[in-house]
C-alpha cells in the first residue's frame, strides 16, 4: 500500500547525523503519533502516559516535549491526523462518482472500509475522543464539519432540497455516527462494511424520502 | 433500609449534579461526596469507585426520562402525536436541568465503554418506543436499525446544541428535532409538514 501518512516508519540514523533538525523533528513528531494511536487502542486515553509515548515511539522524554505541551496536545494531534487520513480517502472515493448518491455510497464505503481495516484509527476517531475532555469534544465536532459538504449536495440532488432544514447534513452525520458507534462499542469493528446499506440509507433518506432511498440503496450497494 | 436506600440516592444525584457541571473526567469521589453531604465511608459501602457510581448514576438518568415519556404518552394516540409528545418531553425535561442533559448526552461517551454500551441500549430502548412507527410507514421494507438512526440524527444535533449553546435553548430546536426523528419513516415532504406545526404551535 502506497499510502503516506501514519503508517510510515521511516527513522533518521541513529546518533549523529546531518540531517537537517527539521527532517529529524517531524520524523519524531510521527512516530509519537503513530505511538499515541497504538497506545490508546491498547489502553484508553485516560491510561495512557508520556513514558508510554515516548518508549513505544523510541523518542526521549526531552524530545517529547519539545514537540508537544502534555500527553492531551499529543493525543490530539494524533486525532487530528487520523480525521486527515478518514477525510482523504472518504474525499477521494466519493469524488470518483458524479451522481451524488453514488458519491454518497463511495464515500461511505470508503469510510466503513478504512475504519474495518484500521481498528486503532476507528477507535481513537469515533469511541476514544469521547473520553478525552472538552478540546478533544470540540475536535470531534470540527471533523464532523469537514464532512458536512459532502452531505450537503444532497439539497441539489434532492427535488425541494433547497427547502429543507439547514441542520440536515448534521441529522445525517448524526445518525450515520450512531450506527457506527454502536457497532464498534459491541468490538464489531470488523463487521463495519455490512453496515453499508444502514449508513447509506441513514444519509439519503433525510433528502428524498425511505422509498427512493431504500431503491437507491438496493441499486448502489448490488 | 430506609436510611441506607436514601444515601444512595443522594450520591448518585450528586454524581448527575457534578458531572453536568465539570464534565466525567473532572469530576472525583471528593467532589460527589461533598455535593452529596454523605461521608467517604457511606460512599464506598454503596459504591467501589467513580465509575461504577457514575454507571448507576446513568441508569437513574435514563429511567427519569424514559418514565417522563411514558407517563406523557399514552398508547391511545396517533403514532404522531405520541412521538411528538415523547420528544418534547424530552427536551423539556434538558431545557429545564442542563446538568441532567449534559450527563447524559455529553458526558456519558467520557465514561468508558461500558457507559457507552448502556447510552446505546437506553437509546434502544427509547427507539422501542418509536419502533411503531414503522407499521405507520405502511409495507416498504424499512432497514432494521431504523429506529437507531433516527435517534442518532437527533441526538447528534442535542450534543451539539449542549456543546456550543445552552440546555436552555433546546425548545427552539423541537421542530428540526422532529424532522430529525420523523423523517426516515415519513419522508422530507411530510417531516417539514410535522416540522412547521411543531414550530407554529
Amino acid at each position: 500500500m502506497a499510502q503516506a501518512g501514519v503508517g510510515d516508519r521511516w527513522r533518521p540514523p541513529r546518533g549523529r547525523h546531518r540531517l537537517p533538525p527539521e527532517v529529524v523533528a517531524r520524523s519524531q513528531r510521527e512516530r509519537l503519533l503513530e505511538a499515541a494511536i497504538r497506545v490508546v487502542a491498547i489502553k484508553g486515553y485516560g491510561a495512557m502516559t508520556v513514558s508510554d509515548l515516548t518508549r513505544e515511539a523510541g523518542v526521549s522524554r526531552t524530545t517529547f516535549y519539545e514537540l508537544f505541551e502534555d500527553r492531551e496536545a499529543c493525543f490530539l494531534a494524533a486525532y487530528d491526523s487520523a480525521v486527515d487520513v478518514l477525510v482523504r480517502r472518504v474525499t477521494k472515493a466519493y469524488e470518483s462518482e458524479v451522481e451524488w448518491s453514488e458519491r454518497a455510497a463511495a464515500g461511505l464505503a470508503a469510510l466503513l472500509e478504512t475504519l474495518a481495516a484500521e481498528p486503532a484509527l476507528a477507535r481513537l476517531s469515533l469511541v476514544d475522543v469521547g473520553n478525552a475532555g472538552p478540546a478533544a469534544q470540540r475536535r470531534y465536532r470540527a471533523a464532523i464539519q469537514r464532512l458536512t459538504p459532502l452531505f450537503e449536495e444532497g439539497r441539489d440532488f434532492a427535488p425541494g432540497g433547497r427547502n429543507l432544514p439547514a441542520n440536515t447534513s448534521r441529522m445525517a452525520i448524526g445518525a450515520v455516527t450512531g450506527l457506527l458507534a454502536d457497532e464498534l462499542v459491541a468490538g464489531r469493528g470488523e463487521q463495519l462494511p455490512g453496515l453499508l446499506s444502514d449508513v447509506l440509507f441513514a444519509t439519503l433518506v433525510p433528502y428524498i424520502g425511505p422509498d427512493a432511498a431504500a431503491r437507491e440503496v438496493d441499486r448502489l450497494t448490488r | 433500609m430506609a436510611g441506607s436506600e436514601t444515601r444512595r440516592q443522594l450520591i448518585l444525584e450528586a454524581m448527575v449534579r457534578v458531572v453536568g457541571r465539570k464534565g466525567y473526567k473532572a469530576t472525583s469521589v471528593a467532589d460527589v461526596i461533598e455535593e452529596a453531604d454523605v461521608s467517604r465511608t457511606t460512599f464506598y459501602k454503596h459504591f467501589e469507585d467513580k465509575h461504577e457510581c457514575f454507571l448507576a448514576a446513568y441508569d437513574l438518568v435514563t429511567k427519569r426520562v424514559l418514565d417522563a415519556v411514558i407517563a406523557n404518552c399514552d398508547a391511545e394516540q396517533p403514532w404522531l402525536e405520541r412521538m411528538r409528545v415523547g420528544l418534547a418531553t424530552v427536551v423539556e425535561m434538558f431545557a429545564l436541568d442542563p446538568e441532567l442533559a449534559r450527563t447524559a448526552i455529553v458526558e456519558v461517551a467520557a465514561a468508558g465503554a461500558d457507559a457507552r454500551q448502556r447510552h446505546w441500549n437506553a437509546v434502544a430502548r427509547f427507539t422501542e418506543f418509536l419502533a411503531d412507527g414503522e407499521e405507520m410507514a405502511g409495507n416498504r421494507e424499512l432497514p432494521e436499525n431504523i429506529a437507531l438512526m433516527a435517534a442518532g440524527a437527533v441526538s447528534g444535533l442535542i450534543f451539539d446544541e449542549l456543546l456550543t449553546g445552552r440546555a436552555e435553548r433546546l425548545p427552539e430546536l423541537l421542530p428540526d428535532l422532529l424532522f430529525a426523528m420523523l423523517v426516515p419513516y415519513i419522508g422530507p415532504s411530510a417531516a417539514t409538514a410535522e416540522m412547521r406545526r411543531a414550530a407554529a404551535g
